[in-house]
């Protein structure tokens, strides 16, 4: 039996691994290898998965909120918010709605969120620039969003894949 | 339950994206007006600071959370020197042609390139 507490404990638990990966995150020199600047492998992304697939959106939604919070707090400021707010936001709304689609796997739920993380930070930034010549970048971050999305997705695949085979009494799901 | 391997939803996802990132591409190309490049147009929250011409070597220092040195020379602008934590718009590199611009998005400046009419719709770089 599932209890409340062990899911706010999980959750806090994803919370830090979240954090852990954006941060990690910023040390891959992504930028070198293609040259937009803002372009990121979107590691954190997983983990939102994780929690919506596992605990439901209202959870998953709390761990993205906490975890862009906190890891503004270790660089970027206000901007850094904005940003990963606009879009892991609109990534959560499209990824909870990719998964009712019956038509769809984790890799398509991926794809989802990493296309609209990247629109939801082009509008961040055109809302703080207050210009809409900043939407013309859009195109190549969507092309980039292929590639990260198809291995998020992948990377879930494999997380998923193996809780799966792990036994459901040590997964902590036994009454207490 | 969980649907864990590639379906063909999946590649209509992608399929998806990409249409749209070709549309709008061809969207912007085709608006973007390729005229000769005019003048520089510098614009912190969206309020044009200054407009200078390009053809003429010059140094503006835009203030507020940064502080952003843009320089024009030799008909080329580009961010000289900034002090916000990314350095994107210092990386971005020099643009020349009409509709391009550069971003320094920590400051919230832009730096847009002109034609003799002002709607251009490419962009070279956002900082972050």
């Amino acid at each position: 039996m599932r209890t409340k507490t062990r899911d706010i404990t999980l959750c806090a638990m994803l919370v830090a691994l979240s954090l852990a990966l954006s941060l990690a995150e910023r040390m891959i020199p992504l930028e070198a290898v293609i040259p937009l600047p803002g372009v990121k492998l979107g590691l954190a992304n997983i983990v939102t998965m994780f929690a919506l697939y596992e605990l439901g959106g209202r959870y998953a939604l709390a761990v993205l909120v906490c975890r862009c919070a906190l890891a503004s707090l270790f660089g970027g400021g206000f901007t850094a918010l904005a940003f990963s707010l606009a879009g892991g936001l609109l990534a959560l709304a499209a990824m909870a709605l990719a998964k009712r689609a019956p038509f769809l796997s984790v890799y398509g739920v991926s794809l989802c969120g990493a296309a609209c993380h990247n629109a939801g930070q082009i509008l961040a930034a055109m809302a703080l620039l207050r210009s809409v010549t900043v939407a013309a970048y859009l195109p190549f971050l969507l092309l980039v969003s292929v590639g990260t999305g198809l291995l998020t997705g992948f990377a879930a695949s494999c997380t998923f894949r193996a809780l799966a085979a792990v036994p459901r009494r040590e997964r902590g799901d036994r009454e207490c | 339950m969980t649907r864990l391997t590639f379906r063909r939803g999946d590649a209509v996802v992608i399929a998806a994206i990409l249409a749209a990132s070709i549309a709008l591409t061809a969207a912007f190309v085709l608006s973007a007006r390729r005229g000769a490049a005019a003048s520089v147009e510098i614009r912190q929250n969206g309020e044009v600071l200054a407009v200078l011409p390009l053809d003429e070597d010059a140094e503006f220092t835009v203030g507020g959370a940064y502080t952003n040195v843009i320089e024009v020379r030799g008909g080329e602008v580009f961010f000289a020197e900034s002090d916000c934590p990314g350095q994107d718009c210092v990386h971005s590199g020099a643009v020349s042609a009409a509709g391009r611009s550069l971003v320094c998005l920590p400051n919230r400046v832009e730096v847009r390139i002109t034609a003799d009419s002002p709607d251009e719709n490419a962009v070279d770089g956002v900082a972050g």
